[in-house]
């Protein structure tokens, strides 16, 4: 009890404070009425007085602060006019709220007295311009208990409002009978009968219902039940129920004891508590629905201020709620599950983690040449487990892209302005994940990559609006998986590739010769070739004939590639494909003669057994046909120039591989089935190597030797089109 | 003076425990086995409540419920209707009829007295 007799002593001050400011401020209005911050600081006064006395349940000062507040906000938006005579009346105001805070601070139990209310009843009438006669009462609950002689006490005692309709007798509803129903449920300490809606005379239909009831209810039964009772009448009638203040110390531990876990809306929190049925928020979130219609701009209202006006709940009650969700975010917010891990640890951990994989490859091994099958069993499950260790290692460094992404917004604004363009970019897929590694070392690729649509691609708005496009040009950025890789689309609807442009330039440069037999995607891929940029004129954003080929030197060396796809006059699509991850794939392993090769098993398609019908290799033709298809081919012997004495070729086997559109066969002499690779990257001296991207280390120590498919398919193409060399030899012969 | 109440329902059963449910409470109570036969009941005497199943025979309960209400004597007669959780759809068409009161089934005698004495007491 000695907190809140501090708490009342620090309300005593406050109300005294602003008070004095109150009466300053009004003294000053008489020379300057017109001074909006003044007005401004009444109305907080009265305001702030509201809201605290209703923290200590002094009602009276509530409801007669209540009518000099709302009579304070007309003045502020220009509603009422502020006159010597409305200083004097709230002046008298003034004194009045102190004689009444005073009154409660002195004599807490006692009613307030007949003299205070009838004073705060002329006050009110002069503030709001009410005639005595007038029939209009206001449907304002809290100025009906100073109304009504000022008794409702609404301390320990429920507050019902019921609003019966017109209809609510013709619907067979007595409110008599609820009201006596109510009584099982506790004691009604008093009842206020209201018609505020009574037609006069002739115009009363006495089959209408013009009732209003508020109720001051005492009993220990929850809000949820009290409901309950109106059930019935919930048709015909607007029931609003306002629970005790006593109740206020118990809903505030109940909503503090709420476990803040996750973050609950305001609604939910205090139907917990039991402050508010489902039905109260319902409906409040229904008129909040109705505003937003009704007015259909600006942000809606809070649902906190609607409930408080339905007067279903008090103000304090949902301050309390809404402190506890603000504490419940920040909370949840100062212990976001994430850590931050060095970079180089985690390098460190994938490291051994691949050395772990090896490693338990290395004890498979020996288990099944030993024959051991208890220890074939514990193994297996090792396996298992490492494996989702390599699985979650790798995930720890896997990044969102929509990060790199939105960092072209600007880029996009910026060169848009410089160029005088409009452009629009637009991201989609950046929820796509990638390897940390990855991500750093595509964003200068990408950059150049959108720097060329911007400046190449989109052509200025005149242009634009001349072939019938809108003049806004647009850039989109995608990202989405695709079998076990991620590929990014760059996407513009500028002019396209010009093939006659990128071929007259390659002629002129020697890339091909006049004879030449290329496809229209040949042609666009010569983009690619070093030295050629078919921008006339170079400006300092892109295009000196230096970069299109980085930018495809730079992806290949994350073992990516790069397709475009144009249409003249219509846009450029621009797809790079990448592996999720630099550190470990899994591998498709086959072998010729004493040697391993591994194929990235994403990019396998198909095994087959040579010589089977399905599959028939013409090595004169150099294509095999497979289901009648024709299939480029490679013997993987034949292209690393194994040394084997194959006077009798084994059993052959086709690994048929593809990358995205592209497949060629692989012909092999062995299947060892698949793999967990651990990527070792080749050492400088052979980082240009055609057709090997990089080696792993095997469980019985051996290398083998991971195949870079994309270059592969693209030497079995350019074998199928020209005739076997051994052939022209022996034609030579 | 005792208040009346009319069930109308075309199990025999369960106006039966109604019936024994209502009497023992002290209410009078009339009895009937669907919409027609409880229209043809409602002869202008003072009946305090009506409740009324909704799938019945011959007549149903919102047709009966609509019928009732266009009678003087029970324009102002509070109807009670019993329906199954599921039949939300009932429940509306119900209310939209008049019957601003429901009781869902299965129900036990003390929830039905409950239910009762919010519109009437005995």
């Amino acid at each position: 009890m000695s907190e809140l007799d501090a708490a009342l002593t620090v309300f005593a001050q406050e109300a005294e404070e602003l008070l004095t400011d109150m009466e300053d401020a009004l003294l000053s209005l008489e020379t300057k009425p017109d001074d909006s911050e003044t007005i401004n600081s009444l109305f907080r006064a009265m305001h702030t007085i509201k809201g605290s006395s209703g923290l200590f349940g002094f009602s009276a000062v509530v409801g007669f602060t209540h009518e000099a507040e709302s009579v304070l906000d007309k003045v502020r938006n220009g509603e009422r006019s502020i006159d010597a005579e409305l200083i004097s009346v709230l002046l008298d105001s003034k004194d009045h709220t102190a004689k009444l805070i005073e009154h409660c601070l002195t004599q807490q139990e006692a009613p307030i007295p007949a003299s205070l209310a009838a004073e705060s009843e002329r006050l009110i009438r002069q503030l709001t311009g009410r005639q005595t006669t007038d029939l209009q009462q206001s449907d304002d609950s809290v100025q009906l208990e100073i109304e009504g002689g000022g008794e409702i006490s609404v301390d320990d005692n429920w507050l019902i409002s019921l609003e019966f309709q017109k209809d609510a007798f013709r619907n067979g509803m007595d409110p008599l009978s609820f009201i006596r129903y109510l009584r099982t449920l506790g004691e009604i300490k008093q009842i206020l009968t209201m018609a505020p809606e009574l037609p006069a005379g002739d115009d009363m239909d006495p089959e209408n219902c013009y009732l209003h009831f508020k109720i001051a209810f005492q009993s220990d039964a929850n809000k949820q039940t009290i409901e309950a009772v109106f059930d019935f009448a919930s048709d015909d009638c607007d029931i609003k129920i306002l629970p005790p203040n006593s109740k206020f110390e118990e809903y505030v531990n109940l909503l503090n004891a709420q476990d803040d876990n996750h973050v609950k809306r305001l609604g939910d929190m205090l139907v917990q508590v039991g402050a508010l049925t489902q039905n109260d928020v319902d409906h409040a979130l229904q008129s909040q629905q109705a505003i937003v219609e009704s007015e259909n701009q600006g942000p809606s209202k809070p649902l906190g201020e609607i409930l408080v006006e339905r007067h279903v709940v008090q103000q304090p009650l949902v301050d309390q709620a809404l402190k506890k969700q603000e504490q419940t975010k920040q909370k949840l917010a100062s212990e976001a599950n994430y850590i931050r891990v060095d970079a180089t640890k985690l390098g460190h951990l994938i490291n051994l983690v691949g050395e772990l994989v090896i490693s338990s490859a290395a004890m498979n091994l020996i288990v099944e040449r030993h024959g051991l099958s208890d220890a074939g069993d514990v193994a297996a499950s090792m396996n298992a487990l490492v494996s989702s260790i390599r699985d979650t290692a790798l995930e720890l460094r896997m990044v969102q892209i929509g990060e790199t992404f939105s960092r072209f917004k600007r880029v996009v604004r910026d060169v848009s302005k410089e160029l005088n363009k409009d452009i629009e970019l637009y991201i989609s897929g950046g929820e796509t994940e990638l390897d940390k590694t990855v991500v750093e070392k595509i964003n200068d690729p990408l950059t150049h990559l959108i720097r060329n649509a911007l400046d190449h691609g989109i052509e200025s708005p005149a242009q634009r609006l001349a072939v019938g496009k809108p003049a806004q040009g647009t850039v989109q950025l995608n990202a989405y998986h695709e079998s076990g890789h991620i590929v990014i689309q760059i996407a513009d609807d500028g002019a396209g590739l010009n093939s006659e442009k990128i071929l007259d330039k390659a002629l002129a440069n020697g890339l091909v010769k006049p004879d030449h037999d290329l496809s229209q995607q040949d042609i666009h891929n010569l983009i690619f070739a070093a030295g050629l940029s078919t921008k006339d004129q170079a400006t300092n954003l892109s295009g000196r004939g230096v970069g299109m080929d980085v930018v495809k030197k730079n992806i290949e060396a994350l073992r990516g590639s790069v397709e475009i796809d144009s249409i003249e006059g219509e846009g450029t699509t621009i797809s790079i494909r990448l592996p999720l991850t630099l550190a470990i794939i899994d591998g498709f392993m086959v072998g010729t003669g004493q040697d391993r090769y591994i194929i990235p098993l994403s990019m396998v398609d198909e095994c087959i057994e040579m010589n089977a019908n399905e599959c028939e290799i013409d090595e004169i033709q150099h294509y095999i046909n497979l289901r009648g298809q024709v299939l480029p081919y490679l013997r993987l012997g034949d292209y690393f120039h194994n040394q084997i004495a194959d006077t009798h070729r084994k059993r052959e086997s086709v690994v048929v591989v593809k990358s995205g559109q592209t497949k060629a066969g692989f012909v092999v002499d062995e299947l060892h089935g698949e793999h967990q690779t651990v990527i070792k990257p080749l050492g400088k001296v052979f980082e240009r190597l055609n057709g090997i991207t990089g080696a792993t280390v095997l469980g019985d120590g051996n290398v083998a030797l991971i195949l870079d498919v994309q270059g592969l398919i693209q030497a079995a193409i350019k074998n199928k089109s020209r005739p076997a060399p051994f052939l022209t030899s022996q034609r030579i012969q | 003076m005792a208040k009346t109440i009319m069930i109308v329902d075309d199990s025999a059963s369960i106006r039966q425990v109604v019936g024994i449910a209502l009497k023992g409470a002290g209410y009078d109570v009339i009895e009937a086995c669907d919409g027609r036969d409880a229209l043809n009941k409602l002869t202008g005497q003072k009946i305090n409540l009506i409740i009324t199943d909704v799938n019945m025979p011959n007549m149903d309960g919102i047709t009966f419920v609509t019928e009732a209400k266009k009678l003087p004597a029970y324009k102002f007669t509070p109807m009670m209707m019993l329906t199954t959780e599921a039949a939300d759809d009932k429940k509306q068409a119900g209310k939209a009829a008049g019957a601003k009161a429901w009781l869902t089934k299965p129900f036990q005698a003390p929830t039905l007295l409950d239910a009762v004495s919010k519109l009437v007491l005995p």
